[in-house]
This record gives structure tokens, C-alpha cells and sequence, in this order.
């Protein structure tokens, strides 16, 4: 007893909230309490206990208030900050995650998907130049001359992007060798020799057998590394295990009130009820963000990335059965395995069940770009019309006409209106990707730092709320 | 020396009167052997090129003799009618004159013996030339009349499908810088030769003046040499050591060559005389490495169509139309056909 009141006589002012009965001791006897420090030898009759065990029960953190407070006090801030922790960590993964996706893999996946289709529309228009002879309309040079500039600023800046060097540097070897041998077909041409059309011959094997897969190799590595960091972004258990977590602080928070209640006859202690309320608020806010940023990187996949994927598959396919056509006509000699070539691309491309613009048109229901999927079904059926006259009359000896056809008839427009209403669908869905995407994004963003500040609030709540319990005890 | 001439044209023609009179093939056999013997002489440019043409000529001739199917001579072809070309009722002739035009088959890409001039979409060369005076022939106009494009049809076909084209009727006739040789005289007829060409080689002119390699040189080193697959010039390389590198199409082989991966083209040098026309770095070298007579291709159904078209090549040669042709398409120095004509009725 005298110990207690010489405690409470030292704290400066006292504390309230006491029995009256502990105030005002004998002054003497606390200061001799105080200056032996001696195991208590407190009056006998008071019915306090002995100072040295309640000195021993405290460090035990036996039934004392105090101690169990202290250890309560020391539990929770654990487990907040462990919480916090965890919930930071996957704030921060899906927030790389997301931010990989926009600022890494999207552009590097985007610029691989351009010199595909660069690489292969410039063979295209080559071809066009070679079948057109001496004198090919600037229109089909310029296309030519665009496709292999803008194929060459997509390998720098896929290169200055990190793309792997071994593929870089295969598109840049090989590009060079093409372009000097379309130039040399070129050169012949205008002059009227045939060795013209036997390089173009070379340089188009070159493309379709070489650069092309390299270039659709490329695409698939960064689509691959996209999914993955979609996937980081989008993952499910990190979250799944941060809310049970939470939940489970919630419920660590709502037991420690209750016990508190319970011991200070206060129905709330301000400190935790504000832990608690920052809790569910950081949680909240996780989970939230957590849901509008999946569904929206899911949208990018579903309506931006696959539906490319599928659109671009077609549209190489469709350049390389009208480098055949035009190949066909420019050999000129009754050789056939240009016109097999084609034919196998047909169908492939259909449009039937299981065929590439089926596939393309599947995948693009519900983008932006399933109108321009459709009209490309229908051109493609268009064009093959169109090459059937071709062919037949080529066969029949009116090779002249046959070219005209290609170059500036029906076979052109038709074909012509596939590449474009691929091309549209392409560029359709791929900004569907970037804006899905960067939205997604931004779903997340201050997340980790938010996610910190509140561990951190929570931290200093509890540490409020619950210190003023324990100085009630000194 | 005289009188070895002598006795051989008495000979040969005695032979020729035995075997019109006889039936036909197996006496006109030893007949014609002789008169390979000389033709072989005359045709062949050097002791080599003799030598193998005799030795292959003499060893198919005894396969297709025992064959009864006609004696191998590429320079022997159905006689003319006397008195020029004339389309007379109900031959193969007059059935193209009533159907309007005629339909060949030709090469478009063989530089200046048949190919298709991208700088004014005509097809045109030599090969084209016989054609075209055939055509001429047919429908009573001039060769040189814008009138001959409507008269005929001329149709791209590959290397393999000139005998096949020819004998399903696909085309009436074939004009393919087509090397005259015992196995195709079997599938086909042929008209008298219209150009004799050899095989050689294409390399590139050496730098500083020096003496372009031949293929003996070329094989010695083992180096690479093009010709297009299924064409007897690789086995001709492969003979002389050096390696050969098969192609799709001629054009490719000069692209080999220029861009220096092979060392040199063996063809028949009118084929070569084409590419030296597109790459003046190239030269045409070496000896005759084998003997290419060319002739127009015309199915075994018709006899009387080769009749008519020797006709018209005999005609070409005599009013000069021939060596115009050759002087523009081959080499402005042509001279009129020094080989053999053999006609056999």
C-alpha cells in the first residue's frame, strides 16, 4: 500500500481515476520506502499485497493489469506492423506489376508487333514494285520506303527497350541484306533484265523464312514477359492471404477492446477504435484497388493483347499469299509453287470454322475493333474471288491483263481493303490496350506509400490508446 | 580427201533411196550413222566436244536402232513439203488457221531467247522469232505485222512440262531453248535444228586483264558451279570435279554469281550470251563442253505440222529472216546456220 501511494505521490500531479482512499500517504514513509528501496515491509493490516511480488508479478506479466497491457500494447503493434508490412509488399507487387505492364512490356511489345507488320507489308509492296516492271507508281515505292524506315526506328527503340540483343541484332543483319537486295531487283528491273525478279526472288525468301519469324519471335517473347507481369499485377493469393490477415488484426483488434472494456469500465479505448478504423480503411482501399486494377488489366488482355495477337496472325498471312500472287505472275514460267503457297494460306485464313479470321473475329467480339474483324472476313472472301480471275487468266495467256488485275484491279482493291480493315482493327485494339491498361495502372497508384502512412497512423493510435491505460498504473 | 567426200555423199545417198524404198527405220539406220559421223565434225567446236558428241550420239543412236523407233540424229527432221510453207485442207495447219491462233509454249524468262520485256510488256527473243514466223506462215501475214500478237497465244510453261504439254495437245508447238536429244526423239518431234548451241561456262571477267578460268580450272579447285536442277549441265560439272549447286530458275544462278557465292554458270551459251547482256562483269569462256542443237517441239501426231514448219525455217534461212533474228537477239556477228539439215522423209 505504501508503496502504491509512494508511486503515485511521485508522478507529478497524481493520477485521477483512483480511490480516494490511495491519496495522501504518510510523507515520511514513502521516503524512506524510496530511499531503501528494500523489499517492502508494508504495514501490516492493509491488506495490499507485498511490494516484491507485485514487482515479480509485473515482470511476469502474471495477472497484472499493467503487464498484460504492456504485452497486449507490444502484440498488437507487432501484428499491425507485420500487416502493414505484408500489405505493402503486395501494394508494391502489383503496383510494378502494373507499372511494368504500361511502361516496360507494352511499348516493347507494341514496337516488336510494328516491325512484324512493317517487315511484312515492305515485302508486299516490293513485290508490287517488281511485278509493276521499269516503272513501279511512287505510291508503292513510298509504302516501301515508310515500311522499312519505320521497321528500322521500331528495332532501335526495341533495342534501347532491352529487348534481347541476339534477336536484335538478327533483325539488323538481315534487314540490311534485304533491303540491298530488293534495290539490286529494283536496279535490274529498270533496266529490264530478268535478274531483276531473281533477286527479289532471294530477298522475299529471306523475309518470309528469316526476318518474319524472327520478328514473330520477338512478339511472342514480349507478349510472354506482358502476361507475366499482367499476371504479377493481377494475381489473386497475395491479396486473398492480406485480407484473411487483416481480418484477423480486425479481429486481434476487437478482442484487446473487449478485454479493455472489460478491465477499464470504458466502453472504448480511442487509441485502438482509431487502429481499427484506419485498418478497415486500408483495407478497403486495398481490395478496391485491387479490384478496379484487375479488371482492368483483364480487360487489356481480353480486349486489347489476345484479340492483336489473333488480328496480326491473319494479316501476315494475308501478305504473304499476295507476295505469292505477285511472285506467281513475276516467275512467269509455269512454275506452280507460288500458286501452292497461296493456296494453303487460303485456308488457312478462310473465313471457316478453326481458320485465322475465324479466330481473329472471335477474339475481337466485344472490342472496339469486331466491326473492322468482320469487313475483313468479307474482303478476304473478296479477294480470293478476284485472284480465281487472276489465276484463270493468267493461265489462258493473258499475262498482261492477269498483272493489271494485281496491280491496279479488282485483286488490288480487294486485298487492299483487307489490309486496311486489319490494319484499323490492329491499331483499334491495341490503344483499347495501352488506355485498359494505364488506367489499370492508376488504380493502383499510392497504394504502397498509402498502405505504409496507415500502418504507420496505426502504429501511433494504438501506442496512444494504449499508453494511457498503462500510466493509469504508475 | 575429195574422194572420201565423194564416196560418202554416194553412199549416204544410195542409203537414203534404200531406205525410203525399204521399210524405213532400220535401214535408214547405218545410213544415218554415217552421216552423224560427218555432221559431228562440222558441228562440234573442238577435238573434246567431237569426241563425246560422236561417243554419245553413237551409243544412244545403237539404243534407239534396236528401238526401231527412229534414227538419233538432232539434225535430221521430216523433209518439206517442195515449194514452201502451205497450208494444205485437213492438216494440223489448217485446223489452227480455222481455230484462230496458235498456241506455244515458251519460256518468259530466258534473256533474249524468250522472255517477257518488263519495259513494254512484249514477250519477245529468238525463240519468240520462230514462233512468230510460223504464225506468220499460218495465217498468210508478215512476221513483223502487229497482227501476229492476236495469232498467238503464248503460254508460260517450266523446263518439265515441254514434253508433256506438247504431247496432251496443251500447246501445238514448243519453242524453249530445247536441246534436240535421242530420249526426247523418242516422246516428240522436233523441226530441223533452228540454233546450235554448246554448253559452257559463265564466270566473271578476271580482274587486270588476266585469262577467265575454265571448268577443267574450276574443277581442279573444287569450286562451285550453278545450273538449274534436273538439267544435264550438273552432271556435266560434277564430271569435272568442281561442286555443283542445283537452282530453280537461271536467273538465281546469276544471282549466285554475282553476289559471289558461286564461281560460274554452265548452260547452254545461248542462255549465257543472255546473263553476260545483264552483267557485263561476266564472261563467256572455255570450250564447247557439249553439244545443245535446239529444235521446235511438235507431237507425234503430227508429221505434217513438222513438215510445215521445216518449211518455214528453211524459208527464214534463205530470205534472211534467220540471221536478222539471230543478229538481233544472239550476236550481231551470226553467219548463216552452219550445221547440218537432214531431212529424212
Amino acid at each position: 500500500m505504501a508503496g502504491a501511494a509512494a508511486r503515485l505521490a511521485d508522478v507529478p500531479g497524481g493520477r485521477s481515476g483512483l480511490p480516494a482512499r490511495d491519496h495522501a500517504p504518510a510523507p515520511g514513509t514513502a521516503r524512506v520506502a524510496q530511499r531503501t528501496g528494500a523489499p517492502g515491509t508494508g504495514a501490516p493490516g492493509t491488506g495490499a499485497p507485498v511490494r516484491g511480488t507485485r514487482r515479480i508479478g509485473t515482470l511476469a506479466a502474471g495477472l497484472s493489469t499493467p503487464g498484460r497491457l504492456r504485452r497486449m500494447l507490444a502484440w498488437l503493434i507487432l501484428a499491425t506492423l507485420a500487416w502493414g508490412s505484408l500489405a505493402a509488399f503486395t501494394a508494391f507487387q502489383h503496383t510494378s506489376g502494373a507499372g511494368t505492364v504500361v511502361s516496360a512490356s507494352e511499348p516493347l511489345t507494341h514496337d516488336a508487333l510494328q516491325i512484324w507488320q512493317s517487315l511484312s507489308d515492305a515485302n508486299d509492296a516490293a513485290g508490287a514494285a517488281v511485278l509493276a516492271g521499269a516503272l513501279p507508281p511512287q505510291t508503292v515505292l513510298a509504302r516501301y520506303t515508310s515500311d522499312i524506315n519505320q521497321a528500322k526506328r521500331d528495332i532501335a527503340d526495341a533495342a534501347a527497350r532491352g529487348a534481347p540483343m541476339s534477336e536484335i541484332q538478327a533483325l539488323q543483319v538481315g534487314l540490311t541484306s534485304y533491303t540491298d537486295e530488293v534495290s539490286r531487283a529494283e536496279a535490274n528491273d529498270l533496266l529490264g533484265f530478268p535478274v531483276g525478279a531473281g533477286y527479289f526472288r532471294q530477298a522475299s525468301t529471306q523475309m518470309t523464312g528469316q526476318l518474319l519469324p524472327a520478328a514473330h519471335d520477338l512478339y511472342t517473347l514480349e507478349d510472354d514477359r506482358l502476361a507475366s507481369a499482367s499476371a504479377q499485377a493481377t494475381g489473386l493469393p497475395l491479396v486473398v492471404v492480406t485480407i484473411l490477415a487483416g481480418l484477423a488484426l480486425g479481429y486481434a483488434y476487437y478482442r484487446c477492446a473487449r478485454w479493455l472494456t472489460r478491465r477499464t469500465h470504458r466502453l472504448l479505448n480511442g487509441g485502438l477504435a482509431v487502429a481499427g478504423a484506419v485498418a478497415a480503411l486500408a483495407l478497403l482501399w486495398l481490395v478496391s484497388a485491387y479490384f478496379i486494377g484487375r479488371s482492368d488489366l483483364l480487360a487489356a488482355q481480353s480486349q486489347g493483347s489476345t484479340p492483336v495477337i489473333a488480328l496480326a496472325n491473319a494479316d501476315i498471312a494475308a501478305a504473304k499469299a499476295h507476295t505469292d500472287e505477285a511472285l506467281t505472275l513475276i516467275d512467269n514460267s509455269g512454275d506452280d509453287s507460288y500458286q501452292g503457297d497461296f493456296k494453303t494460306l487460303q485456308g488457312n485464313l478462310g473465313p471457316g470454322p478453326g481458320t485465322l479470321l475465324a479466330k481473329a473475329q472471335s477474339a475481337t467480339a466485344g472490342s472496339p475493333a469486331a466491326g473492322d474483324a468482320s469487313a475483313a472476313a468479307r474482303q478476304a472472301q473478296a479477294w480470293f474471288t478476284a485472284h480465281q480471275a487472276v489465276r484463270v487468266a493468267d493461265d489462258q495467256g493473258q499475262h498482261q491483263d492477269a498483272v493489271a488485275m494485281v496491280l491496279s484491279g479488282a485483286a488490288k482493291q480487294a486485298y487492299g481493303n483487307l489490309s486496311a480493315d486489319l490494319g484499323q482493327a490492329i491499331t483499334a485494339d491495341d490503344a483499347a490496350f495501352a488506355s485498359d491498361a494505364s488506367s489499370g495502372q492508376g488504380a493502383f497508384s499510392g497504394l504502397g506509400p498509402g498502405i505504409i502512412a496507415a500502418t504507420l497512423v496505426m502504429v501511433a493510435a494504438l501506442v496512444w490508446g494504449l499508453s494511457r491505460r498503462l500510466a493509469e498504473y504508475r | 580427201m575429195r574422194k572420201t567426200a565423194i564416196a560418202l555423199a554416194a553412199l549416204s545417198a544410195a542409203a537414203m533411196l534404200a531406205g525410203c524404198a525399204a521399210t524405213g527405220p532400220a535401214a535408214a539406220g547405218p545410213a544415218a550413222r554415217g552421216q552423224r559421223a560427218a555432221a559431228s565434225q562440222r558441228a562440234a567446236t573442238s577435238k573434246d566436244g567431237s569426241a563425246r558428241v560422236t561417243a554419245r550420239t553413237a551409243s544412244a543412236g545403237s539404243a534407239s536402232g534396236s528401238a526401231g523407233a527412229g534414227s538419233c540424229n538432232p539434225y535430221a527432221s521430216l523433209s518439206p513439203e517442195p515449194g514452201g510453207p502451205a497450208v494444205t485442207g485437213g492438216s494440223f495447219a489448217a485446223k489452227i488457221r480455222k481455230q484462230g491462233f496458235l498456241i506455244a509454249g515458251v519460256d518468259q524468262t530466258t534473256y533474249h531467247f524468250g522472255y517477257l520485256n518488263p519495259l513494254d510488256g512484249q514477250i519477245e527473243g529468238f525463240d519468240i522469232d520462230m514462233i512468230k514466223d510460223v504464225a506468220a506462215a499460218i495465217f498468210g501475214i508478215s512476221p513483223a505485222s502487229s497482227a501476229i500478237a492476236s495469232r498467238v497465244h503464248f503460254k508460260a510453261i517450266s523446263d518439265v512440262d515441254r514434253i508433256k504439254d506438247v504431247q496432251d495437245g496443251t500447246v501445238d508447238i514448243v519453242a524453249h531453248t530445247m536441246t534436240v536429244n535421242c530420249a526426247r526423239q523418242q516422246q516428240v518431234d522436233f523441226s530441223t535444228i533452228y540454233y546450235d548451241a554448246s554448253a559452257q561456262i559463265l564466270v566473271d571477267k578476271p580482274a587486270g586483264g588476266g585469262t577467265a578460268p575454265t571448268l577443267a580450272r574450276l574443277g581442279q579447285q573444287h569450286a562451285r558451279v550453278c545450273a538449274t536442277s534436273g538439267s544435264d549441265d550438273l552432271a556435266i560439272i560434277a564430271r569435272a570435279h568442281a561442286t555443283p549447286v542445283p537452282e530453280t530458275y537461271w536467273t538465281d544462278c546469276l544471282v549466285l554469281l554475282e553476289e559471289g557465292q558461286v564461281a560460274g554458270i554452265v548452260t547452254d551459251n545461248s542462255i549465257l550470251y543472255g546473263m553476260q547482256a545483264q552483267d557485263p562483269d561476266t564472261v563467256v569462256t572455255g570450250p564447247a563442253l557439249e553439244a545443245e542443237p535446239y529444235g521446235l517441239a511438235i507431237s507425234k501426231a503430227h508429221p505434217d505440222f513438222v513438215r510445215f514448219v521445216n518449211a518455214v525455217l528453211a524459208r527464214a534461212v534463205a530470205d534472211g529472216q534467220w540471221l536478222a533474228s539471230c543478229r538481233q537477239w544472239v550476236a550481231s556477228t551470226c553467219q548463216r546456220p552452219g550445221w547440218p539439215i537432214d531431212y529424212v522423209s
